[in-house]
């Protein structure tokens, strides 16, 4: 950390510049990510304009054609048939409780573990944890859905735990990444005031985790709200399904209602765009705050 | 000063610990609204009896979902929920499969049949109306002794769909036999017009077109499989059945047939053929019923028409392919039993079966049924009567051989002879672990 003391320093810091510099662009590197911008604005464009589209026009091979006759029908059929206030409130609830789950959880976990690394049970239990990041659902599939019918979990309930459960190792290496970077010193001071490990955990350690929660609460609820494999399994009762399973109704390996299909994404979309946008300056902090040792 | 220190950090700690039990309180509430509403539609039917429909065939979800409420207007103290999910597989494994099932007969079913996990229908009044010649179909994949596991329901029969339009234009006939065949894809190569239009990256669509058609009418899938499901382990170039003898001449008309595909045909999906043949950009197309629905979005006063591809000199040995769409049954676990034949009984009616079936391009399975009324499929009728029908060759192969993906390389290649030994080597491998899928 010499460098630190070089003139470097004195500029003003990144976002302003000094009066009078010459503001260079960089034109490869600008053309770079405008090309890199289209992989996401394409795909986008297609989706809106195809779900404006008549059914005759979303099959006639031109997707990235403008709409004409604008066709708003496909959403009020896409909410129908979905029943989308329900489905939507039940993947709204599944998501809430895997993120809350999660969110408490793994925090718990975490810190339990990185402050007693030197203790082995705990070392033990973060392998543990660690092994279930190499096992996919598909392999546990048929157990699990043995096992939620005779504990009555086969709902929406049970897979929202099981949506935590599955994103319990992630998010417990994370945290314990970002744990360690939090100074004992805090700790050790709230303890001399007299605090107990809870309320060091509930009023010191879990403000400090702030852009750790959210970013793992955005993977948390990433997972668990695009999910298809695992509702579609585990639910008993058709009628509880949640968004993206009930949204297969629209393709088939024989035929795709492409304009009801995709109108019936976006409003399924939406949530996801309007979380990323608020949380995504924490999802990039985050991860690199947790990757970075200070 | 420390006095003060202490209080308001009990105080901090007071309100620190309500707050946390009352957020956990409220994650809890939240927690049983969730598992109370798991419970509800159990509860719903108040008294009556509730039983689930199991149907997933996607095209058909509204037109079940109308019967359904027609039964429960009919019958009276019955509520039918209809069961969409995609996979059939969950509700047995949890063991409460759905009190009725209607379902694909292939050999993914065929996997319950054989345990014994659905009852038998052979004593419902309907079961006696069914075509002896359709209900034998189903004892094909997989029977269990003494019992009538699968009403056919509806039968799906498909063929070469072809352009009349281009057809006329050229001057073309319908072809009879394999050589016409063969002219009629010269004639259609001379003017420069595509005369098949194949689409390899879905690789169901070869086998279901390409293969079981080439296959279907020179050797019959249903005894075929029977005997080499016999041989087991010994299936080889010298067993008595094999892929390499019986399959040698089908796969020499595969290859000629592939000769005559778009161009592009390896890169190109089932919606870009169907967009390609509704378009009119080819003149033939080895597609089923399902497609035509497809086509029609695209152009819907396209004039359609299919015959059974010919694959040998004697036009009498053209026959179709069929396929048992949907299928009832009726699963041993069920505790409706009663009110599960009742709901049986009710779709069997001679009014709603046959109504169905023409309503989706498909064949009633019932003696006596009406025939199939649209144009598109005219050309099939006669065979579906006289049952001059095959299951499809494909269907009879487990998916863990890929024989879309051999078909592939055959097509690329030109090695179709590979293709069959290899065939008969993934066969002894099935066989020999005695797997079922």
């Amino acid at each position: 950390m010499t460098t630190t003391q070089t003139p470097v320093r004195t500029q003003p810091p990144a976002g302003l510049r000094a009066p009078g510099r010459v503001h260079r662009t960089s034109w490869p590197l600008t053309i770079l990510l405008a090309l890199a911008t289209l992989t996401v604005f394409v795909p986008l464009y297609v989706t809106l304009s195809m779900a404006f589209k008549t059914s005759a026009q979303s099959a006639d091979g031109n997707a990235f054609s403008l709409p004409a006759p604008l066709n708003p029908a496909s959403f009020a059929e896409a909410w129908t048939l979905t029943r989308f206030p329900v489905s939507f409130g039940i993947s709204v609830g599944v998501a809430a409780l895997a993120v809350v789950l999660t969110l408490l959880l793994s925090s718990l976990a975490a810190y339990a573990i990185a402050r007693n690394w030197s203790r082995r049970f705990f070392r033990w239990s973060m392998i543990y944890l660690l092994v279930a990041l190499f096992l996919p659902f598909p392999v546990v599939a048929l157990p699990q859905i043995q096992l939620t019918a005779l504990t009555g979990l086969d709902n929406p309930l049970g897979v929202g735990i099981l949506h935590a459960m599955f994103q319990l190792s992630f998010s417990v290496l994370l945290y314990t990444a970002y744990l360690r970077s939090i100074p004992i010193e805090l700790e050790e001071s709230a303890r001399i005031d007299g605090a107990s490990t809870w309320q060091i955990f509930w009023r010191i350690i879990l403000p400090l985790l702030g852009p750790m929660n959210a970013t793992v609460g955005i993977f948390a609820f990433l997972a668990s709200w695009n999910d298809f494999m695992m509702p579609s399994l585990i639910m008993a009762d058709p009628t509880l399904q949640t968004l993206p399973v009930v949204q297969n109704i629209f393709q088939s390996q024989f035929g795709t209602d492409y304009n009801v299909a995709f109108a019936s994404y976006l409003m399924a979309m939406a949530p996801t765009i309007v979380v990323y946008l608020f949380a995504q300056r924490w999802v990039i902090s985050g991860v690199t705050q947790g990757a970075v040792k200070h | 000063m420390s006095r003060q220190v202490n209080q308001s950090r009990q105080v901090d700690r007071h309100r620190g610990g309500t707050l946390s039990r009352r957020s956990f309180l409220a994650g809890s509430a939240a927690m049983v609204a969730l598992g109370a509403a798991g419970c509800a539609p159990a509860a719903r039917a108040g008294g009556g009896v509730t039983l689930r429909f199991y149907e997933q065939k996607q095209e058909v979800l509204a037109y079940f979902d109308d019967l359904l409420r027609r039964f429960e207007k009919e019958r009276g103290g019955v509520t039918v929920v209809h069961d969409s999910t995609v996979a059939i597989a969950p509700q047995f494994v949890r063991n409460e499969p759905a009190d009725v099932g209607c379902f694909n007969d292939n050999l993914e079913l065929a996997r319950y049949i054989k345990r014994g996990v659905l009852g038998d229908l052979s004593d419902l009044p309907s079961a006696h109306t069914v075509r002896t010649d359709i209900g034998e179909l189903t004892d094909q994949y997989a029977t269990y002794p003494g019992r009538t596991s699968v009403l056919p329901y509806s039968l799906a029969a498909a063929g070469v769909i072809y352009n009349k339009k281009i057809f006329r234009d050229h001057d073309l006939p319908v072809p009879e036999t394999w050589s016409q065949f063969v002219d009629v894809c010269e004639e259609l190569s001379r003017a420069g017009v595509t005369p098949i239009y194949a689409t390899d990256r879905d690789t169901w669509t070869l086998w279901q077109g390409l293969f079981d058609y080439s296959v279907g009418s020179l050797v019959a899938p249903g005894e075929f499989f029977r005997r080499l499901k016999e041989l087991g382990t010994d299936v080889g170039p010298d067993s008595e059945v094999s892929f390499e003898k019986d399959f040698a001449v089908p796969m020499e008309r595969a290859k000629t047939i592939s000769s005559y595909f778009n161009p592009d045909h390896a890169v190109r999906a089932y919606a870009d053929g169907n967009l390609a043949f509704g378009k009119g950009e080819a003149a033939m197309y080895l597609q089923g019923p399902w497609a035509l629905g497809q086509i029609a979005l695209v152009d819907p006063d396209l004039e359609i028409g299919t015959f059974p591809l010919p694959v040998s000199e004697n036009p009498d040995d053209r026959q179709a392919r069929v396929n048992i769409d949907l299928g009832l049954w009726i699963p041993t676990a069920s505790p409706h039993q009663d009110e599960a034949r009742e709901l049986v009984e009710f779709l069997m009616r001679p009014d709603i079966i046959n109504a169905y079936n023409s309503d989706n391009l498909a064949y009633s399975t019932l003696q006596d049924a009406p025939p199939q009324q649209d144009e598109r499929l005219a050309g099939l009728q006669e065979y579906v009567d006289r049952a001059a029908f095959y299951q499809g060759a494909g269907t009879f192969v487990p998916t863990s051989i890929p024989l879309g993906n051999y078909l592939q390389a055959a097509i690329r290649s030109g090695n179709f002879e590979g293709m069959l030994r290899q065939l008969d080597a993934d066969w002894r491998r099935l066989a020999g672990r005695g797997a079922t899928v």
